[in-house]
């Protein structure tokens, strides 16, 4: 098959935040150094290559990306500041936009205005719809009870209509996702089977994330898990408990618990990040994209209105209350609405997905290589790896 | 072929014209497209047009396609006598205004070139040095005879700073040249780290066979005053009468009655790691560097002499048992005053700290080695006789510590890898290629196959640089004899029981490699000698980002410096191997030999205006046309 070079590929992918690429001189330094980089995933290095070569199709079909972290330490060694880590980063962002076949995500990745815009309108929209809502429903006098401005039940078959749209607009990319890396050019056999025997993989990295923590740093990947997690278990109880959560102080005490746990892990953790981002602390920190900035921005602003809310429920200030929810809806809305489809929140299920194919086409790849010669590390003495 | 007419006389040549004056024409090109920060050309044109029986200035541009015919037809048109081509390189150009002359029926000898980067326009005043060039081409004159004012006192001797191979060349022919030299050596001997190597690249040398009788000579020469164990205190002074002051540590032997019998090393209690075999060897604190070492006579290290230490209340064993009574642990340093007219700085360089790279775990896994380390250790003369070894644990029973140590019953590393640039193009330590690593590194597998054939050999190299005369040949006979030769560098190396593992990516074949090794060898960079700056702030000479010497024009005159009568020679001025270094230690005797033998030097940039220039230049425009 022809491979098509496109030599503006490094020029475009700049929005996205690969600014020094063509640094890059390939001494292999970064794929050494990264705790991730095994066969047949050899990465940073050979990304930046296809990046430098502008191997546009190659790129689109590679899972390497979602299998870094971003511990940074490639960065740190290398010799050229070429920035592989960030690099990755941007290659992510750049999958993501290539994922969407909306080309919402592309418009967003390259402009922060059109981002923030979008994100304004929407809440907007969001904030006057529920005002007219509320105001047929009932009286803003009202915060819960029969006469209640933003009744419960209402908000619940809401979230549901719009999680639904979610899902298909996350399911349709994740499916492009899933065409690009091991349909399009692959011509691999990949056994049903082994879809089916490393399924299981798919929430266990979704909930542990359990490769992060094989980076050196172990507080990245706690403050990561402690955000995905607050913002999981928020999920849940607002899409399943949301009746509970807005009745009056006879909240069932595990719904409480947990809530407010999720309220911390969610603040706690964006305010470090937000505090990383803003100290440059370590080189996954250097470079923050726009996007980076509002996302973090963004679950802030929802959990404090959240708390907000809570608060001034509970101090029986009804009419505040309402009010705050009004807000607190309109930054949920294009938090969702937005940034799960189509901006840094898609990674939640990109980056499990691409494990777990990662696996998937190990698996094929060393069943197809049966019998030729393994791989040259471990205690293999003396291999021969290029003799002239 | 356009021609841009910067200037015509505009009146025609007056009837009454002196008989026989020139009719000049300057053609300014050049063959150096994008050479930024060189001279203004238009600024040299119009100064060129005001010089006297210059009557037309043309512009060609930046390498220009010239025309002999059209040029003819312009040499005619004008009623020229003489050209004058001005740019980068004009020579490129001669050809074909030498064939315009003759087709113009004009003398193809009148064909003159104001050669600007060859005579260093590369510095601040470039536009000035341009214009000085110019002038004397317009008058016919050598640049190099007018820029070199004919009432300076030149002192025919020398001073050379550094006693490495470069110094040791620059010295020798000087003094072959029948002038004065004197060498100035910071340690107890010369032969500078070459006196260290095993073997030379590509040629796989006895580098002690090509440096020994150099060294001996320089000692014997009549006409070098060896000063080693000194340093250079201070210099002032003019190009052609520098005056020098040198500060002569205590050697406490007498170099001239010591005959190096070793009986006082052999009584001295004290041991420490000897700087000659890199410190993987020991020696006493009255010492001699080496057996060859020039001059051959013992010296005392006042740092770890208990003597010295305690002012004379301990030891002094040394001086009771020499036979000769040559010792004087009391000795102070002296001071020297010297005149010369040229200085030659040859101080060479040191070699990256490989403890900054802690990935590389140097000093912490026993079996890393740098490569000044492995040179002693496959040299015949270093600890193990030559013997390849891995490090060996004992007991010191003196300081009550297990240390690992080279010893020759030692065992042989059934692998060893070499990893190129160990500090070198990264922009974390030095972001130049240090230029030697990559075949000094091929030389090491070389050795490690010859003395353990059945070892295996791992070279991890970022891009091969073998540029030199034979250095490809050399990188084919080393994969030839087997050496695993890995395009990547290596990024850790990490040790579990005590077998080290190396790991790096195979770039070629797109992956991953780590693999055990028992010994691993640091091709570490160079970087400029220890103090560099404060001799270049005694000399007056620039440093370059990285702290190598400034020479005063990179193509035109890469041994000068901005400061007239002082030249730089080898690694100093930047990495380079021996074949180079002794090439421009050989350039470099030849300038100062220029200065002793005319009496005059060639002046600094700095020093001389460029009114001064055309002046001189205009002075001797009779005398060099009656020469014609």
């Amino acid at each position: 098959m022809a491979i098509r070079a496109n030599p503006k590929l490094i020029e475009e992918l700049e929005p996205y935040g690969a600014e020094d690429v063509m640094k890059c001189y390939h001494c292999g330094n970064c794929s050494a150094v990264c705790p991730f980089s095994k066969d047949p995933y050899v990465f940073p290095r050979k990304p930046m290559r296809y990046l430098q070569m502008g191997l546009e199709e190659k790129l689109e079909g590679q899972l390497d990306p979602w299998l870094c972290y971003y511990c940074g330490e490639c960065s740190d060694q290398c010799p050229r500041d070429a920035e592989p880590g960030e690099t990755m980063m941007s290659l992510r962002r750049w999958l993501t936009s290539r994922y969407d076949w909306t080309g919402i995500s592309r418009l967003f990745y390259r402009s922060w205005r059109w981002e923030l815009g979008a994100i304004l309108l929407v809440a907007l929209i969001t904030a006057i719809a529920f005002t007219l809502f509320g105001a047929s429903q009932g009286s803003l006098n009202d915060y819960d009870g029969a006469n209640a401005f933003l009744p419960s039940s209402a908000i619940h078959i809401f979230d549901w209509a719009l999680a639904l749209v979610l899902l298909a607009f996350l399911l349709s990319n994740a499916a492009r996702m899933w065409y690009f890396t091991m349909r399009r050019d692959s011509t691999l056999p990949v056994s049903v089977g082994s879809y089916v025997a490393s399924l299981w993989m798919l929430p266990a990295h979704f909930l542990t994330q359990i490769r992060y923590s094989q980076c050196e740093r172990k507080g990245p990947w706690l403050t990561h898990l402690s955000l995905m997690l607050s913002y999981c278990v928020m999920l849940v109880l607002i899409m399943f408990f949301l009746a509970e959560m807005a009745s009056g102080p006879s909240v069932d005490w595990r719904v409480h618990a947990l809530g407010y746990l999720a309220t911390v892990g969610l603040v706690v953790s964006t305010i470090l990040f937000l505090r990383n981002r803003l100290k440059k602390s370590a080189a996954q920190y250097r470079h923050s994209h726009e996007s980076d900035w509002i996302f973090l921005a963004l679950i802030l602003a929802v959990a404090l209105t959240g708390i907000l809310q809570h608060i001034l429920h509970r101090a029986d200030l009804d009419v505040a209350a309402n009010v705050t929810y009004i807000v607190h809806l309109a930054l949920v809305v294009p938090m969702l609405a937005l940034e799960v489809p189509f901006s840094k929140w898609s990674h939640l299920a990109y980056r499990p997905l691409a494990i777990y194919l990662a696996q998937v086409r190990a698996t094929a790849l060393a069943r197809s290589h049966r019998g030729e010669e393994p791989a040259h590390r471990g205690a293999e003495p003396a291999a021969p790896l290029r003799t002239v | 072929m356009k021609l841009r007419v910067v200037w015509d006389a505009t009146a025609p040549p007056a009837a009454d014209a002196t008989e026989g004056a020139m009719r000049i024409g300057v053609y300014i090109c050049t063959a150096n497209p994008g050479n930024g920060g060189g001279p203004n050309l238009e600024s040299v044109a119009l100064y060129a047009a005001n010089l006297p029986q210059v009557e037309t200035v043309r512009s060609l541009g930046v390498l220009p396609k010239l025309d002999p015919e059209a040029l003819a037809d312009d040499i005619a048109d004008n009623d020229l006598d003489r050209i004058v081509i001005a740019g980068d390189s004009p020579g490129f150009f001669k050809p074909a205004f030498t064939r315009a002359m003759s087709l113009a029926g004009r003398e193809p000898e009148e064909v003159r070139l104001a050669s600007f980067r060859e005579h260093g326009t590369g510095g601040e005043r470039a536009t000035e040095r341009a214009k000085a060039i110019a002038a004397c081409a317009v008058y016919g004159v050598p640049f190099t005879l007018a820029a070199r004012p004919s009432d300076t006192k030149w002192t025919s001797a020398a001073l050379v700073i550094g006693g490495g191979i470069a110094g040791i060349q620059a010295a020798l022919e000087i003094a072959d040249g029948g002038k004065k030299v004197y060498l100035v050596e910071r340690t107890g001997t010369i032969g500078g780290h070459m006196a260290m190597f095993d073997k030379t690249f590509p040629t796989l040398d006895c580098a002690a066979c090509i440096l020994t009788p150099k060294m001996v000579a320089v000692g014997q020469h009549e006409m070098i005053d060896l000063l080693s164990y000194s340093e250079v205190e201070s210099i002032s002074g003019l190009p052609g009468s520098y005056r020098v002051t040198v500060l002569r540590h205590a050697r406490r032997v007498d170099e001239d009655a010591c005959v190096a019998c070793s009986i006082c090393s052999d009584v001295c209690p004290v041991r420490v790691p000897s700087e000659f075999d890199a410190g993987i060897a020991e020696r006493k604190a009255i010492y001699i560097p080496f057996p060859q070492a020039v001059p051959n006579a013992y010296l005392v290290d006042e740092a770890s002499c208990t003597w010295v230490q305690t002012n004379g209340q301990k030891c002094g064993v040394c001086a009771k048992k020499c036979p000769k009574e040559c010792i004087d642990l009391d000795a102070r340093g002296d001071v020297l005053q010297l005149e010369v007219g040229s200085v030659i700085v040859a101080t060479g360089y040191e070699t990256l700290d490989a403890s900054r790279l802690d990935r590389y775990g140097y000093g912490v896994h026993p079996n890393v080695l740098t490569a000044l380390e492995f040179e002693r250790l496959t040299n015949a003369s270093g600890p193990t006789g030559g013997k390849i070894v891995t490090k060996t644990l004992k007991h010191n029973k003196r300081k009550k510590v297990d240390e690992w140590v080279f010893d020759p019953e030692g065992e042989s590393p059934r692998s060893v890898a070499i990893i190129h640039c160990v500090g070198s193009r990264d922009t974390n330590y030095n972001a130049y290629c240090s230029r030697v690593c990559c075949m000094y590194s091929l030389k090491f597998a070389h050795l490690v196959k010859e003395k353990l054939p059945d070892a295996a050999c791992y070279e991890f190299y970022i891009d091969m640089r073998a540029f030199g005369k034979g250095y490809e040949a050399f990188f084919e006979r080393i994969q030839d004899e087997g050496t695993f030769i890995i395009r990547g560098r290596s990024a850790t190396v990490t040790a579990h029981d005590e077998q080290m593992f190396i790991k790096g990516e195979d770039i070629l074949s797109d992956s991953v490699v780590e693999f055990p090794v028992d010994m691993v060898l640091l091709a570490v960079g160079l970087v400029p000698a220890e103090r560099s700056d404060e001799l270049a702030r005694m000399l007056g000479i620039p440093r370059d980002d990285y702290g190598w010497f400034t020479e005063a024009d990179y193509n035109g005159d890469p041994t000068g410096t901005e400061r007239g009568g002082v030249f730089v020679a080898g690694v100093c001025q930047g990495p380079k191997d021996i074949p180079d270094t002794v090439a421009q230690a050989s350039a470099v005797a030849a300038r100062a030999l220029e200065g002793a033998m005319t009496g005059r030097g060639l002046q600094s940039l700095a020093s001389l205006s460029l009114t001064d220039i055309e002046a001189r230049a205009r002075s001797l425009v009779p005398a060099s046309q009656e020469a014609e």
